[in-house]
């Protein structure tokens, strides 16, 4: 924006052209998902090269009416939904008390949180599941999920958030200051409000992460509590050949997130990458 | 960039940043303001210890100790796992696989992520839609990443060999075969990872300063001389980050291995995580599995420490 280099028509067509290449690449195997989701299994291991065979909507209404998947969805957004509220209202005070007091080294804890292997949180879990009766009991199990998954969404809300709070400026709870504002209302009603952008970053993205998040649930779920990704993965064993069916699923899957990377895009970018390049 | 517009849009109320005050890091006083915020961090602590270090507590105590199959604990035996541990071949076969597939991926999405990013940072209309399509495959479920890959593999079925073929080329298996799965498991991950550095990059060049390159002109070197003697340097923090991060990713690689192979064939894509996690809940080795998951964050904490040192750094400059 600050130096836009006039770009000749020559030039434009060179980088469309390589657009085009990067995203058949790239965006090709998402492409392949979502139209053999439509396709009947016949034609998906069929030739790749037969663009016109029909369509059809067969393979997710087979999930719907064999597989009941709405069970499985509701149980995804149990999961996800509470995991990011529960990471949000954590994360949130955390995150400001962080920007404000400088802290590097919970810093660090909270990165090392985000960074450590979940295998490495799953055998604890595993036991304690076992211990308290867990797997026979479904409120305990999406209880004990919901927890799993704060240790995604925790961490990624404060890193997500410290950038956003260390562009309020101090001046702004000065002035609440001098109008004697306890800590919790100059939180609450000065610098919330202006850390709104990157709540919606955080809530999409840990919603995101939660929802795509596979082993926690793989280790811990039971048969009643199982979301999204581990029933697609126990198909594979099921329906060896039903391809229509996986890329339903992985199509279902998806759908939150290539929602909000159509929306949300902007946002998206940033709250990617917003951690490491500012 | 949009950072600015971001700025400008939330706060409508702030006052405009007037000769913005110089922000030491260093040794400054705490501000007044930031006196008494302590309470609203406890909740996320208290949280964070019993999440996070209390599981890996126990998880030194499992390790020295031995969990049987039947949930009883046999109690203290020393370092026996870890020496179980380090005499087995299958551990570093798995340290070996861990390896490969870290430098492996980490080198050929560095080169294809600096080559995309360049052309992500070029200003034309319409970059942020390309942007935004590239981020797809970074944000797709790994469940639905390894699905889709699984069909594109088939070995008679699938899309790679049907390319393969039309093209004249002998059919590979892709899963099977026990020298090639690794490598078919590299390329989904830097198909799906590469987008993600690559944004990162871009974001960085499109920051970079305009008087250096102006200068390297009127020297009258060439744009690649340019771009390798004046952006690569000025570039290699961002370029660093960008791999910090994806190495954190790629020492702890579980999911999509898990559910292409398993570890499979004959353990020749078993890493380090996946390796730990059939230890636990295939074999039912719990204590065994804890000495190798503790090998692992072992891994994962230098690198974090080393991330963390090297940003304070950077950011006290």
């Amino acid at each position: 924006m600050t130096d836009t280099i006039r770009t000749s028509p020559r030039r434009l067509v060179q980088v469309y052209a390589l657009y085009v290449l990067a995203a058949l690449v790239f965006f090709g195997p998402v492409l392949f998902m979502l139209w053999s989701a439509f396709r009947r299994n016949v034609d998906i291991t069929g030739s790749i090269f037969a663009l016109a065979t029909p369509l059809t909507l067969d393979n997710f209404t087979n999930l719907f009416d064999r597989f009941v998947f709405y069970y499985y969805i509701r149980n995804s957004f149990i999961v996800a939904g509470g995991s990011t509220l529960l990471g949000l209202a954590l994360g949130v005070p955390a995150a400001y008390v962080i920007v404000r007091r400088k802290v590097a080294s919970i810093g660090f804890v909270m990165l090392l949180a985000r960074m450590a292997p979940g295998v490495l949180f799953v055998l604890p879990l595993f036991v304690l599941s076992v211990e308290i009766g867990a797997p026979s009991n479904n409120g305990l199990n999406f209880a004990l999920l919901v927890t799993a998954h704060l240790i995604i969404t925790l961490p990624l809300c404060i890193w997500l958030l410290v950038p956003f709070f260390e562009e309020i400026p101090v001046s702004l709870e000065e002035a609440a200051m001098l109008e004697g504002c306890t800590v919790w209302q100059r939180f609450r009603h000065v610098v919330l409000p202006l850390a709104l952008p990157g709540l919606s970053v955080a809530v999409t993205l840990s919603f995101i992460f939660s929802w795509n998040y596979f082993l926690f649930a793989l280790a811990l779920a039971n048969a009643d509590t199982l979301p999204l990704p581990v029933i697609a993965f126990n198909f594979i064993g099921q329906g060896a050949s039903d391809y229509g069916g996986l890329m339903a699923a992985s199509t279902l899957i998806s759908l939150p997130a290539l929602l909000l990377t159509i929306f949300a895009q902007r946002w998206l970018v940033r709250g990617l990458t917003g951690g490491a390049v500012k | 960039m949009t950072t600015v517009t971001t700025r400008e849009a939330a706060a409508p109320a702030a006052p405009p940043p007037a000769p913005s005050p110089p922000r030491s890091r260093r040794g400054g006083e705490v501000t007044p303001v930031a006196r008494g915020v302590w309470p609203l961090m406890v909740p996320a602590l208290v949280v964070t210890v019993t999440l996070v270090v209390l599981p890996v507590l126990y998880t030194v105590w499992l390790s020295v100790s031995d969990l049987r199959r039947d949930g009883t604990n046999a109690g203290f035996v020393g370092l026996d796992n870890f020496a179980r541990m380090a005499q087995s071949p299958e551990f570093w076969n798995s340290v070996r696989v861990t390896l490969v597939l870290f430098v492996g991926c980490l080198l050929v999405e560095t080169v294809l992520g600096i080559a995309l990013g360049y052309l992500m940072s070029i200003d034309v209309p319409g970059r942020k839609l390309f942007q935004g399509l590239m981020l797809i495959p970074a944000i797709t479920a790994s469940v639905a990443v390894a699905l889709v890959w699984m069909l594109i593999y088939d070995p008679t079925l699938g899309a790679a060999n049907q390319l393969l073929t039309a093209v004249g080329l002998d059919p590979v298996v892709w899963l099977g075969d026990p020298d090639i799965a690794l490598w078919s498991i590299a390329l989904v991950d830097v198909w799906q990872w590469t987008p993600f550095m690559a944004l990162i990059i871009a974001a960085g060049i499109r920051s970079l300063p305009a008087e250096p390159f102006e200068a390297a002109s009127i020297d009258g070197a060439s744009g690649w001389r340019k771009a390798l003697h004046v952006g690569l340097p000025l570039l290699t923090p961002v370029i660093s980050v960008a791999m910090l991060l994806r190495t954190v990713d790629l020492v702890r690689f579980f999911d999509t291995v898990y559910i292409m192979t398993q570890g499979g064939p004959v353990n020749s894509t078993n890493t380090l995580n996946v390796y730990g996690y059939r230890a636990a809940f295939i074999d039912q080795q719990t204590s065994y599995a804890a000495a190798l998951q503790l090998s692992l964050l072992l891994l994962v904490v230098v690198i974090a420490g080393a991330f963390t040192l090297w940003r304070r750094r950077r950011s006290l400059d």
